[in-house]
């Protein structure tokens, strides 16, 4: 199920909200999100249900036995265990394939190529057990005794699938005690509203066009239409993955659960070290947190840790060597900044922010085409292609100016810019948020009836 | 009292409100305006529920049942349109996407999902770009010349089977695409002229009516919709002039005929891309009615024992629907019995551009059956030779030549056809819950007494036909 889907917003949500408020007690509640967690990961994939409670109940009972053994072999043997796994796990059903074919590239391989669907969401879940089978070693968390509680924490519909990833300690103390807040509701439903707003009115928008010009015959494509579907997708990638975590994080506030920003005005970026502090901000944590500091940090072989980092980066967001160049790039362009950061600080912002703009937005031809080929082709027409106007391209942004205005706006960091204003515009908040709310959803729903374009483009991870 | 206090139960009151109304609305299970099947609520199985198809099939439901959809649709279209300026362009191009889920069922004969079928043999050829210039949409398909020969052999073979007791025509009418008023389109009427002339050529006892010769001089008229991928009246009444001149008859004049005019017609082309200014250049529907009388049963596909009522013109069916209007949209088999007492009799074959052609046939001939080539499983060459059948007219859409597909479904006729669909058993008919009930469902009348079809559409179709 997908959170921009009909079903979700007209009848699973009301019902489940419905449903959790009905009681006051907060077994129950938790219960009761947890059901609705495990029928809303099973109404497109039911098999996998199967995984998902394998892997938290596995990192329960892995969280209890590191606690119970702690400073002994055996802590470091369990956590060890559940790395293992849940990294296997991974490995098999996201790498499995990608391994055959680079090992079947030198050898014959005496079986055939495993062909397993990806498990939605499993490169999120994974990562948060992991996490906390971690923090628990490191006596960073304590050991979650309640078996209910640690399963919503792992299956928790609002992040399960698409992110943010949520770490244990964010949480930790939410599990078994969320104040009932009104103010706390509504704005979870405001946030909802604006999420789901991004995501139908802008996303799918924008990607009906990406796919009338990188979805093309390539070598009709000309140099200005592949810069401006690249930039496209750019636009359609940050308003699909940030509307939807304004989503989760919406719909965790109406549950009561306050989760970590995800996002953070990427596209204001002066820096590509800024922009990643400002993109999937739960990601990069977990890398820096996880693997970068263990490293070494800025301690100790920073180079090599920067590349280590941003090649696993790479790699988490598919099981392509695509993935893994697009990480790299970045790890290339860290370590420019860093080495040029005297150059970097004497230039002006507006052309560090159009450097940063650039790099990133080239970057998602490599984010795009999986297939090399493809990409050499693209790249071949972005640098050296006709400098036409094709026939269609000023025409659909006539059509579409007032909504790619919009997308300009929205990137805009206007919370930076004018940092009162918030406090400033609180009582006109009070009355505008409802008519806004209704008009968001309104919109999005009108958008949503008959529209068959509608996926999540970080499902696939 | 909080502000939030008050709003939020107020839009999840909101939200709920959308199931209820779903559950106590009135149901429907056809789109008129996408031309297709509404999803309808699934039955439980555990294979589908492990499948992920049984979530998925509610979530169809959710999208195709919400109150007021065809409404929120248009709303749809003003977003959109509100997405940008629109500089006025003569002439662009959209991209269309594939149809949406299920199409319609066009194998129960007399269903509503059969008279709405006529988007199905136009929509599996015909998505991709298409070009808008003044509000009007083209397809850029346009013929294809190489098909032709085999066209006309089908047609050779038929001649030559019915040679002495029944003539045959050619009266294949050419793509908009040859009428597209940009003179930089000229490329594609001549496809179309060449498309035509080829089976012209290979003609080898078949009749050939110079369609498009007879529209090219009447192409300051409106020959084809805007909106739909057909012929207008005044199209088809070309057709009807160029088969009148092969076949010896002196046509009927549309002054002498009876002119009705109906507005705001969507069609095929505007469902297709659903494109504003498409919606702002809607099309008038305008048709002739002849002034003779004439009655129209419909036929199961494959049976001649349980005729149905129906009617030569439907003239209830309006907005997107207008074309049904003529022989009520398609069937795999309609006779029309006229008060032209003069022993004449026609079969036509055609595909729903023969809908229209067909109705000014009833100044004609006093026994008309009309087989649709995609639907029908009757033995045409049968009923031929019963009904003692003076003349065989193809009469379609150039799409329905160009297929190895669609003149292999047209040869086959001759004994059988094949259809477009697999046959149904008398229990699939029963279990399916169309809006019509299929013809199974109606109690056997006796002798050839005509069988009601349902009763809300019976009753529109003879308020609808007083006087013929």
């Amino acid at each position: 199920m997908v959170f921009s889907s009909l079903a979700f917003i007209y009848g699973f949500l009301p019902l489940c909200v419905l449903l959790y408020y009905a009681t006051k007690v907060m077994a129950i509640r938790n219960l009761t999100l947890l059901l609705f967690s495990y029928l809303f990961y099973a109404w497109g994939e039911p098999f996998w249900v199967l995984l998902l409670a394998f892997s938290s109940v596995f990192d329960y009972a892995n969280g209890l036995l590191i606690a119970k053994f702690r400073g002994t072999w055996k802590a470091k043997g369990f956590l060890i265990g559940s790395i293992v796994v849940n990294f296997g796990m991974l490995a098999a059903f996201k790498y499995g394939g990608f391994l055959y074919d680079n090992i079947a590239y030198f050898i014959k391989l005496p079986f055939a190529r495993p062909e397993v669907d990806l498990p939605i969401g499993i490169s999120f879940y994974t990562f948060q057990t992991v996490s906390y089978t971690l923090d628990v070693y490191r006596n960073e968390v304590k050991a979650q005794k309640n078996f209910v509680a640690f399963m919503m924490f792992v299956s928790m519909f609002p992040q399960l699938v698409a992110g943010p990833i949520v770490r244990y300690n964010a949480v930790e103390d939410q599990l078994l005690k969320r104040d009932f807040n009104w103010d706390r509701i509504w704005s979870g439903v405001n946030r909802f509203a604006f999420g789901l707003f991004k995501k139908v009115f802008i996303a799918n928008a924008t990607g009906a066009l990406v796919g009338k010009y990188l979805d093309t015959q390539l070598m009709d494509l000309t140099s200005p239409d592949a810069w401006i579907g690249i930039t496209l997708f750019s636009i359609q990638l940050y308003f699909d993955f940030s509307g939807y975590s304004d989503m989760a994080i919406g719909l965790a506030r109406m549950f009561g659960f306050e989760l970590e920003e995800n996002f953070r005005h990427p596209y204001a970026a002066i820096s590509v070290a800024d922009f990643y502090r400002r993109w999937h901000i739960s990601l990069g944590r977990f890398f820096r947190d996880y693997v970068y500091i263990p490293l070494g940090g800025n301690r100790r072989m920073q180079d090599r840790n920067i590349f280590v980092v941003w090649a696993l980066t790479g790699l988490w967001h598919g099981a392509s060597w695509n993935f893994v160049m697009w990480g790299l790039y970045f790890g290339v362009f860290m370590l420019i900044e860093k080495y040029s950061m005297p150059v970097l600080n004497k230039t002006p912002r507006f052309i560090k922010h159009i450097y940063t703009l650039i790099l990133i937005v080239f970057s998602r031809s490599i984010f795009y085409y999986v297939d090399f080929g493809q990409l050499q082709e693209f790249w071949r027409h972005l640098f050296y292609g006709r400098a036409a106007l094709s026939e269609g391209m000023v025409l659909d942004l006539y059509n579409h100016c007032f909504l790619l205005a919009l997308a300009v706006l929205l990137c805009i960091p206007w919370d930076e810019i004018f940092p009162s204003a918030e406090q400033r515009l609180q009582p006109a908040y009070k009355w505008l948020s409802l008519p806004a709310v209704i008009a968001m959803m309104l919109v999005s729903t009108v958008l949503l009836v008959g529209d068959t374009y509608n996926p999540f483009i970080y499902f696939r991870f | 009292m909080k502000a939030s206090k008050l709003y939020t139960p107020l839009v999840f009151l909101a939200l709920l409100a959308v199931p209820i109304a779903m559950l106590i609305g009135e149901k429907q299970s056809i789109s008129m305006d996408e031309k297709r099947k509404l999803a309808e609520w699934p039955s439980f199985s555990w294979e589908d529920w492990t499948s992920g198809a049984y979530g998925a099939a509610i979530d169809d439901y959710f999208d195709d049942h919400l109150p007021v959809r065809e409404v929120v649709m248009h709303w749809a279209d003003g977003v959109k349109y509100a997405w940008g300026v629109h500089p006025v362009v003569a002439e662009r191009k959209v991209v269309v996407k594939p149809a949406k889920r299920e199409p319609l069922d066009t194998s129960k004969a007399g269903s509503d999902s059969a008279r709405m079928n006529y988007l199905n043999d136009f929509d599996e050829s015909y998505s991709g770009e298409m070009l808008i210039i003044d509000g009007a949409v083209y397809t850029q398909n346009s013929g294809n010349p190489a098909m032709s020969p085999s066209f006309a052999k089908m047609l050779n073979e038929y001649a030559e089977k019915l040679k002495g007791h029944t003539r045959v025509f050619s009266c294949v009418a050419p793509l908009s695409s040859a009428f597209i008023p940009v003179e930089k389109y000229g490329h594609l009427r001549q496809r179309n002229k060449s498309t035509l002339e080829a089976i012209r050529d290979n003609l080898q006892g078949p009749i050939f009516c110079d369609v498009m010769g007879e529209m090219l001089l009447k192409q300051n008229q409106k020959l084809f919709f805007g909106t739909d991928h057909h012929w207008t009246a005044r199209g088809a009444y070309c057709g009807y002039v160029s088969f009148c001149k092969a076949a010896g008859f002196a046509p009927v004049k549309l002054e002498q005929m009876t002119r009705k005019v109906k507005t705001g017609f969507l069609g095929s082309l505007y469902s297709l891309t659903r494109d504003a200014t498409v919606r702002e250049h809607a099309d008038t529907f305008e048709y002739f009615k002849p002034r003779i009388e004439a009655s129209a049963v419909r036929f199961s596909e494959s049976s001649l024992d349980r005729p149905m009522k129906s009617a030569v013109f439907c003239e209830s069916f309006r907005g997107s629907a207008c074309y049904m209007t003529f022989i009520c949209g398609d069937a795999p088999l309609i006779k029309i019995t006229t008060g032209v007492k003069n022993g004449r009799k026609a079969a036509v074959v055609k595909n729903s551009m023969g809908n229209a052609f067909s109705v000014y046939l009833i100044s004609h001939y006093e026994e008309i059956w009309v087989f649709d080539y995609r639907y029908s499983k009757h033995v045409m060459l049968d009923i031929i030779y019963d009904r003692e059948i003076d003349d065989l007219i193809f009469a379609l859409g150039m799409y329905g030549a160009m297929s190895n597909g669609t003149i292999h479904m047209m040869r086959k006729l001759g004994e059988g056809g094949v259809g477009m669909r697999p046959r149904r058993t008398e229990s699939d008919s029963i279990q399916s819950d169309s809006l019509i009930p299929a013809p199974s469902q109606i109690p056997a009348a006796p002798n050839d007494s005509v069988i009601p079809l349902v009763p809300d559409v019976i009753d529109k179709i003879e308020n609808d036909s007083n006087g013929e």
